[in-house]
């Protein structure tokens, strides 16, 4: 790939700025901020592996100021460490002046899918789950429904025994052994329901933002995460229209098919007043909904009073209180920050805190707790030898003596628990709302009642 | 994720990738050396030859014998976070990226003493010693990621360099390898005060002209048994000068004695890390004592009085670590903060008798109205090291040029005050032509020659430390030099 691609993919707008021809170019006021100290270097899971400028913050920076000063093209050596980051933003926290990296990643890699569109397989591949299966909440569930198929049906054992596993790379081979079980989504179960209603008196109402991952690979995740809010007076709401939030999309480029997304999740909440989300990735993705519009004045107020509106359940809890349970979970336990929590929503404190209040929870910290596990949405399948060498390199950190690693995040989530089976250790990975719910259930058990609150 | 193929024909390349080990060993497309034309001095930008990232000392020998023997251009590069342009490859050198070489070699608690490669970063070293009650002195506001090995180069201090020293003070021995490929080891084993000449001292501050640095034995000290930080806003800068001034004069020496003034304030308040300082003050002072438990609260007391003294307007305790590690978070992220309220800035770095702190912030204050450019400073105002950050955008036609001449006014001041052009930032390409301010054509030739001894050919780093040469002898020695070295 290289000249030839971008000779054939006219520019669509005459506005360009420098080399980058096309529209939504990444913004100059983000890359002004940059004043080139390198304090963002270590920071940097790449640099850390690689060691290349080239593959770090500032370098990265530089190279897409260098295609506007029109000393670059937009091809493929300027998509190789455009693509290899990870968007873990590690280095907008490390940054003095709070360079937006991930913003002006995400806007490079925009014309790095006009200029040069995928072509071959991968464009298949890319096709098959970004445009057909993640937006698209019904044939995800089918999907699901197959995963679910060939774990029940004894296929999977039939696949392990056989050793035809033998012939998929390994990090698919990795994958498909820590699948977790497939159950029934939330917007199946609840589909004929308006408002689930508050266990007892009504508080506050939210709607929620059930995820393509989350709802049909971690739906105990979202029943816990219901549970939860309406144990605490919240009515939840599931608004139909709802779709995939658009970050994987954003993230591999793609940010058409984000704007078409991110509109349809705007009108699908637009009645909702508060908008709950337990993944990182997305909750993130659905605060940044204005970025998509900068070309699109009406959208980008709209997008604005949406993002107001988002608020991760960990934060929300700890904003609006809580019970504290009263049964003992008795577990030791650590916390991984995902990169889109800690580094992109600023929330560390929050989810640690529910978690200490937690009856019996013994907290082990993590040191480097807020490194990238190398998950990164859809990077561990694109960028598969770089994102075991992060998770190799994140699992030295993850303290012996725990029983369970908590976090906020599905992908985190998938790629610990390749993480745990790969290198041969026994903890358990959940998500911080589970721990929360299981305590609740517990104490329901035990027909306590606890009259704490925060 | 390696990329080991080579697609060129460049006899030097395909030689120089032989010597390298590892994946994706060496960079040579422009559009992948892009990112190494500058470092944190970003004036001055010239792509490399190539980058190679050697793995150990022998590979660094060969590639500098191969380099020598061909009379090609090179330079060594760590974090590329120095100030001063000494990584810059002014003459399309190879530059020897000395990253991969980062790992600790060994800690002797019992000799207080560690050995690390120069790609080893420097928070990196107190952080893995900091169980064992230890650390690592000299902590340049870059230590988040700037190596040790760049630290020797640019003889590297620091907030805490006013009680401890700067990093000179704590090497203990170096392997270096000279611009020939010959590999040294000055003061073996780390044994101080190694007799003959103390090279160490020489080759520390060097700048990278006369070596490079392979291997580094530093010394490592116990944590103090307390520490207490004070935070003093002042309306005057003549005040809070006034204060450090009689902070040192009461005998207390602080193990840091920082200084920010109104526009810097602005600057830290707008960007990453703000701890709600006034807008209003015309100076804030960051002040430690460290030492021993007892005593510390009389000093803390001493250094409150003589503040009253100086008509502070507020003057506080830290009231625990959070606090403490939230001030020097604000501090220490000061230059980069700066890109939060200018698109680009101008660092400069004088040092000064503490005596003339208020006469020279006046003259910046001028050359700052003059030029129509602000000027923030972030000093280190106990060892009278300041740092004007002269603010520009460097879009703007003739804004750079103009932001270059106020720097080297400011650095005039300092000279002319009886100080001197650096303190810890190197001379590098950015103040050569300052050096005339404090030394004389002999005294430079002096210099050089014994640059010569080391370097003959020039190939190491040529072009930096010292002013392009203004007399005939030097010229003819210039002409000498290889065509492609220029």
């Amino acid at each position: 790939m290289g000249l030839p691609e971008l000779e054939q993919n006219r520019p669509c707008n005459s506005a360009g700025l420098g080399n980058y021809l096309w529209n939504d170019p990444p913004k100059e006021y983000k890359w002004a901020d940059c004043v080139h100290c390198g304090l963002c270097l270590e920071a940097c899971p790449t640099y850390e592996q690689l060691g290349q400028e080239q593959h770090s913050p500032r370098g990265r920076v530089h190279l897409i100021k260098s295609v506007a000063e029109g000393k670059l093209q937009v091809n493929e050596a300027f998509a190789d460490p455009v693509f290899q980051c990870l968007d873990c933003r590690a280095c907008t926290t490390a940054c003095p002046a709070s360079v937006d990296v991930g913003g002006l990643i995400e806007e490079a890699r925009g014309q790095v899918r006009q200029a040069m569109p995928l072509s071959g397989w991968k464009a298949m591949a890319s096709k098959f789950l970004l445009e057909t299966l993640f937006p698209h909440h019904e044939r995800l569930e089918a999907a699901g429904g197959l995963l679910k198929f060939y774990q029940k049906s004894g296929l999977q054992k039939v696949v392990r025994k056989t050793g035809l596993i033998n012939i998929m790379p390994d990090h698919l081979i990795e994958m498909e052994s820590i699948m977790p079980e497939v159950k029934t989504s939330v917007r199946k179960k609840y589909k004929d329901i308006n408002v689930i209603k508050a266990k007892e008196k009504t508080k506050r109402q939210v709607a929620m933002l059930t995820g393509c991952i989350m709802d049909v690979m971690f739906s105990d995740v979202n029943q816990a995460t219901i549970n939860v809010l309406t144990r605490n007076g919240n009515d939840v709401l599931i608004p139909k229209n709802q779709t995939c939030c658009g970050a994987l999309h954003v993230h591999a480029g793609d940010r058409e098919m984000g704007r078409k997304l991110a509109k349809q999740n705007i009108e699908a909440f637009e009645s909702s007043e508060k908008v709950i989300v337990n993944a990182a990735g997305c909750g993130c993705m659905l605060k940044e909904y204005p970025e998509l519009f900068h070309e699109e004045p009406e959208w980008y107020e709209r997008a604005q009073e949406f993002s107001a509106k988002v608020e991760d359940i960990a934060k929300y809890l700890y904003d609006t209180g809580y019970e504290i349970p009263k049964a003992e979970l008795k577990t030791r336990i650590t916390y991984h920050d995902a990169c889109h929590l800690a580094h992109g929503q600023g929330i560390r404190e929050e989810p640690r805190d529910l978690l200490l209040h937690i009856p019996g929870v013994e907290m082990v910290s993590m040191p480097n707790a807020d490194r990238c596990c190398g998950s990164a949405g859809v990077y561990n399948l694109t960028h598969p030898e770089m994102a075991s060498a992060v998770l190799e390199s994140k699992m030295t950190h993850i303290p012996e003596d725990v029983e369970m690693i908590s976090m906020g995040n599905p992908g985190c989530m998938l790629q610990m628990a390749v993480g745990v089976q790969k290198y041969g250790r026994n903890q358990r990975v959940v998500h911080t709302i589970q721990l929360l719910d299981w305590a609740y259930q517990k104490e329901e058990v035990q027909g306590g009642k606890n009259h704490g609150t925060k | 994720m390696a990329r080991n193929k080579l697609d060129t024909n460049d006899p030097h390349i395909l030689h120089l990738a032989k010597l390298v080990s590892g994946p994706n060993a060496i960079l040579y497309k422009q559009e992948d050396l892009l990112a190494y034309d500058c470092d944190g001095f970003t004036i001055e930008r010239h792509l490399p030859r190539a980058v190679v990232f050697p793995n150990n000392t022998e590979e660094v020998a060969k590639i500098v014998k191969f380099c020598s023997e061909n009379k090609l251009p090179f330079l060594a590069r760590g974090a590329g976070t120095g100030l001063s342009g000494g990584a810059v490859p002014l003459n399309n050198e190879i530059i020897i990226s000395l990253v991969r070489m980062k790992r600790l070699l060994e800690v002797d608690f019992e000799n207080r003493r560690a050995v690390v490669e120069p790609g080893y970063v420097n928070l990196k070293l107190t952080n893995s010693i900091a169980d064992k009650g230890y650390y690592y002195a000299p902590d340049p506001s870059s230590q988040y990621a700037c190596t040790i090995g760049g630290n020797v180069a640019e003889n590297a201090g620091g907030a805490h360099c006013l009680k401890y020293g700067v990093t000179t003070n704590h090497i203990l021995g170096l392997e270096v390898v000279l611009p020939n490929g010959d590999v040294m080891e000055i003061s073996p084993n780390g044994i101080a005060d190694f007799p003959g000449y103390d090279l160490l001292g020489l080759l520390t501050g060097s700048e990278g002209t006369l070596g490079i640095v392979t291997k580094i034995t530093v010394r490592i000290l116990k944590n103090p048994e307390a520490k207490q930080t004070v935070l003093a806003y002042f309306d005057r800068v003549q005040d809070g000068s006034q204060a450090v001034s009689n902070i040192i004069s009461a005998g207390i020496v602080p193990a840091a004695l920082e200084m920010m003034d109104k526009v810097a304030i602005e600057g830290v308040e707008a960007a990453a890390f703000p701890v709600g300082h006034p807008k209003d003050i015309a100076a804030v002072l960051l002040i430690e004592v460290d030492g021993i438990a007892a005593g510390i609260d009389e000093q803390i007391q001493l250094i409150l009085d003589v503040c009253k003294k100086s008509h502070v307007r507020e003057v506080k305790v830290a009231e625990d670590e959070a606090e403490r590690a939230r001030w020097w978070a604000n501090r220490k992220t000061g230059f980069g903060a700066m890109g939060a309220i200018s698109p680009d800035y101008l660092v400069q770095d004088g040092v000064i008798p503490r005596s003339k702190l208020p006469e020279v912030l006046e003259r910046i204050h001028k050359i700052s109205e003059e030029s129509g450019l602000r000027i923030a400073n972030i000093f280190h105002a106990g060892d009278g090291n300041l740092h004007p950050l002269v603010l520009f955008d460097s879009r703007v036609p003739g804004d750079t040029e103009k932001a270059i001449r106020a720097g080297s006014a400011c650095l005039k001041a300092c000279a002319d005050a009886g100080g001197s052009i650096t303190g810890e930032h190197g001379v590098g390409i950015e103040k050569k032509e300052e050096m005339r301010f404090v030394f004389n054509d002999d005294e430079i030739k002096a210099q050089t020659d014994i640059r010569d001894v080391f370097n003959p050919d020039r190939l190491l780093n040529a072009g930096k430390l010292f002013p392009t040469p203004s007399r005939c002898a030097e010229m003819k020695q210039e002409l000498k030099r290889p065509e492609h070295a220029k």
